[in-house]
């Protein structure tokens, strides 16, 4: 009876040990609105920081689909995640969900509207006829935003193009267009800057044709049920990155995130009224 | 005196069928927007040729050569668990639904209306999962309950569950009956019936067609990951969105290299059954290959937390299915039909063609070639050309057809090169004797013999397109596919619940017919 009483009680001990080992890790994710091997590269940094800054163990979980990790994170399945506008405000109709900081870019975001030199487009209306690639459905400043704003120039992409097409990613939308498998594109305003920057963009093959205005876009926000003391310790860690430090700076280039600042629900009403707006609310 | 033979008895309806498939065809054209002129555009080849540039050479960058490992075993392992579900789910399925066992065939006594209700709803339960295609089975498992490899092996659990169980069914009822009627006459129960009157002349068959789904399943399995349900069709679909051709041949030689590998290991095991104890080294190795398959996935499953409650307040989230989209809903049924039509007859023409040389008509050099064209054209998943052709012919269904009549032409021209070594030649031989052309004496000597055996693979095939055809648009090449990959993306439920309720009508639609059209051959 002792035996088993004992053997009963260690493995109480061991369970709360596993659960216990189990709470110190913050699980973070991200919409993939780029190359799986970029979001990993430019995560790592960041996750090292945070891991020093928090105590706790932080695990990226690799997601390949936007609404995935919509529904991960409102079941609880990760802690965090890097959500864009509209992903944000889905995540917001279909559970609890706190958004804790954006970066300063955030709040005067853009999308940029690219198109193949040999179309010889001057201005959108001279896309007619042509196709027309989206990044990801799930994506703000890849399909919400220049969908918006194209109905508010009285073209209706389904109607106005041959062929409309979501190519996934911001990155994947502009390699198409500059093979030729579209003819147009829109994306997020900072990729394109990254990969103009990097001379990943054949400037001979891919145009720039038009810049949105700007609007509220990306951050980084918390399941509603993670430890309120957490939530503040995290958007602390991520206000307290100086781009004066260099060690910070280099985290912050990575996000390319001149620093972060705080933000909150009420930022993202526009979006949710442009989905509302361009019918991708139900 | 001989007299002169009658002309054509079939004449008419021979014409008839002939205008009624252009006349079904015509609109196929527009309604996919195929233009054959896009093949020759000197634009759509130049995007071509810059991509299978790309091609060479083959990336061997280490880390990638890793994953790609990782995720080759995870594809066998999630087709194998897949396929061990659906036979714990098609044998009860079955067993339930079989005519073979029915009292009123085995001993001419009525049926109890209940059990023929029941029936009726366990055939109909077999309808709904074999007639969602598994990778829309797949996505939806995604999306309710999380990413990784779960999903696809319940995906293939379902879908083929259906499938087995209908098919299982079917090889039970061919069984001569009369040893289960004596057994059933001298009391026996239906257990007992099914053990000792059918269960061992049906077993070469019934092993037989799961080793060739299982096949099928490793084909499934590869693709899934387009949807986010992990295997090499993962990799890929990140390498085709980022153009990324090195990684793209490297991931296609994988591919051809896992087909072949199937289909080696499938011919092996039904060899094995002829063989005396063959039978019980292949269930040893069958179920050898399910745990190695579970223990590699399971650290995988733990991890992904993938989960099971959130599938009930999913599907109640698809009700009431949206009613307003009806037009949308007929144009994408249309969209889907024209391209799975289209995409069959230019099969047909192809692996008409191919199937002369494959049959070894123009000496062992051609033939050798044609065979290694066709094995290409047919080891590559139909998904797989289609997110290739999107960039020859653009996005939308032109490149649903294209991906449709490359995949079919190498299943078809296999096919037609068999019938064609296995035909009687010697018509042929007789007529080349006296003297006719070479081409006339194929015409008249040997096609007559081929020719009907021809259209029922086509048909067959045909009715499979349909099915495939409804989701190629989750690789962006039109169809319900896209809508209900989108409807999905953008949590619009009941859009989505629509969707697969015309998806399930057109495959159970597309089922009676080929049934109704085979019953009225035989």
């Amino acid at each position: 009876m002792k035996t088993l009483k004992l053997s009963l009680a260690t493995a109480l001990l061991a369970i709360s040990a596993l659960a216990s080992a189990e709470e110190a890790v913050l699980k973070v994710s991200a919409i993939p609105d780029e190359a799986p091997t970029e979001l990993q590269r430019k995560f790592a940094p960041l996750g090292q920081y945070l891991e020093k800054q928090l105590g706790m163990k932080v695990q990226f979980v690799p997601v390949t689909d936007y609404a995935a990790v919509v529904t991960a994170l409102n079941s609880d399945k990760i802690d965090m995640a890097w959500l864009g506008g509209f992903t944000f405000v889905q995540a917001s109709l279909h559970g609890k969900v706190v958004p804790l900081v954006q970066r300063e870019e955030d709040s005067r975001f853009t999308s940029k509207f690219i198109v193949n030199a040999a179309v010889g487009a001057k201005s959108l209306k001279d896309l007619k006829g042509k196709s027309f690639a989206f990044g990801s459905a799930s994506s703000t400043s890849g399909h919400l935003m220049p969908r918006y704003f194209l109905q508010k120039e009285g073209i209706k992409p389904e109607t106005f193009f041959k062929n409309v097409a979501y190519s996934g990613a911001h990155d994947a939308t502009v390699a198409w267009v500059a093979s030729g498998k579209v003819d147009a594109g829109a994306l997020n305003a900072s990729v394109w800057d990254k990969l103009v920057e990097s001379g990943k963009v054949d400037s001979s093959k891919v145009k720039l044709l038009a810049t949105s205005p700007a609007f509220y876009d990306y951050n980084w926000t918390v399941r509603g049920n993670l430890d309120k003391k957490l939530q503040e310790r995290i958007s602390a860690a991520f206000l307290k990155l100086d781009p004066k430090n260099p060690q910070d700076k280099a985290i912050l280039d990575l996000q390319r995130a001149s620093r972060f600042i705080p933000t909150k629900a009420d930022n993202y009403k526009g979006i949710e009224s442009a989905a509302e707006a361009a019918g991708l609310l139900k | 005196m001989l007299k002169p033979y009658p002309r054509d008895p079939a004449r008419w309806p021979r014409l008839f069928t002939l205008l009624l498939g252009l006349l079904l065809l015509a609109p196929s054209f527009s309604l996919t927007q195929f233009n054959p002129a896009t093949l020759a555009n000197p634009d759509s080849w130049h995007t071509m040729a810059g991509f299978v540039a790309g091609f060479f050479p083959l990336s061997t960058q280490g880390s990638f050569l890793l994953d790609v490992a990782r995720e080759t075993i995870t594809t066998l392992a999630s087709a194998t668990a897949g396929i061990a579900l659906a036979m714990l789910l098609g044998a009860p399925l079955a067993f339930v639904t079989t005519r073979a066992l029915e009292r009123h065939v085995l001993a001419a006594e009525a049926a109890s209306a209940s059990m023929l209700l029941f029936k009726s709803a366990v055939r109909g339960v077999m309808v709904i999962l074999r007639g969602i295609p598994e990778i829309v089975w797949a996505l939806l498992f995604v999306r309710a309950a999380g990413l990784g490899s779960l999903p696809a092996v319940l995906a293939i659990g379902l879908a083929y569950g259906g499938m087995l169980g209908k098919v299982y069914a079917e090889i039970l009822e061919s069984q001569p009956r009369e040893l289960a009627t004596a057994l059933y006459l001298q009391g026996a129960s239906r257990w007992q019936c099914l053990l000792y009157g059918l269960w061992p002349q049906a077993l070469p068959e019934l092993v037989s067609y799961s080793v060739y789904r299982w096949e099928c399943a490793i084909r499934a399995s590869a693709v899934m990951g387009f949807v986010g349900a992990g295997g090499v069709g993962q990799l890929l679909d990140t390498s085709l969105k980022m153009l990324n051709g090195g990684e793209v041949s490297t991931l296609l030689l994988v591919f051809l290299l896992l087909v072949g590998l199937s289909e080696g290991i499938s011919l092996c095991s039904r060899h094995a059954l002829e063989r005396a104890r063959g039978g019980l080294y292949l269930l040893g190795g069958g179920l050898l290959a399910v745990v190695a398959s579970v223990l590699w996935l399971l650290p995988g499953w733990r991890d992904s937390g993938f989960d099971l409650s959130a599938i009930p307040r999913f599907i109640h989230d698809f009700f009431p299915p949206d009613g307003s989209m009806l037009a949308e809903l007929a144009h994408g049924t249309l969209e889907t039909l024209a391209m799975s039509a289209l995409g069959t007859v230019l099969a047909f023409v192809a692996a008409a063609v191919l199937a002369m040389p494959a049959a070894g008509r123009f000496g062992s050099l051609l033939k050798l070639a044609s065979r290694l064209l066709l094995n290409l054209l047919r080891g590559v998943p139909d998904l797989l050309w289609a997110s290739i052709a999107v960039l020859a012919v653009g996005l939308g269904p032109a490149a649903g057809v294209l991906a449709l009549a490359l995949h079919t032409a190498g299943v078809l021209g296999r096919l037609f090169a068999e019938t064609l070594e296995n035909a009687d030649h010697t018509p042929e031989l007789a007529l080349r004797q006296s003297g006719v052309s070479q081409l006339l004496a194929f015409a008249y000597g040997l096609l007559p013999t081929v020719f009907s055996q021809w259209v029922a693979y086509t048909l067959y095939r045909w009715e499979n397109n349909i099915r495939i055809a409804t989701v190629l648009g989750i690789v962006g090449a039109g169809g319900l596919g896209q809508q209900l990959y989108l409807a999905l993306s953008l949590f619009q439920q009941h859009k989505a619940a629509s969707l697969i309720i015309a998806m399930l009508l057109l495959s159970w639609l597309v089922e009676q017919l080929s049934r109704a059209w085979r019953q009225h051959m035989a």
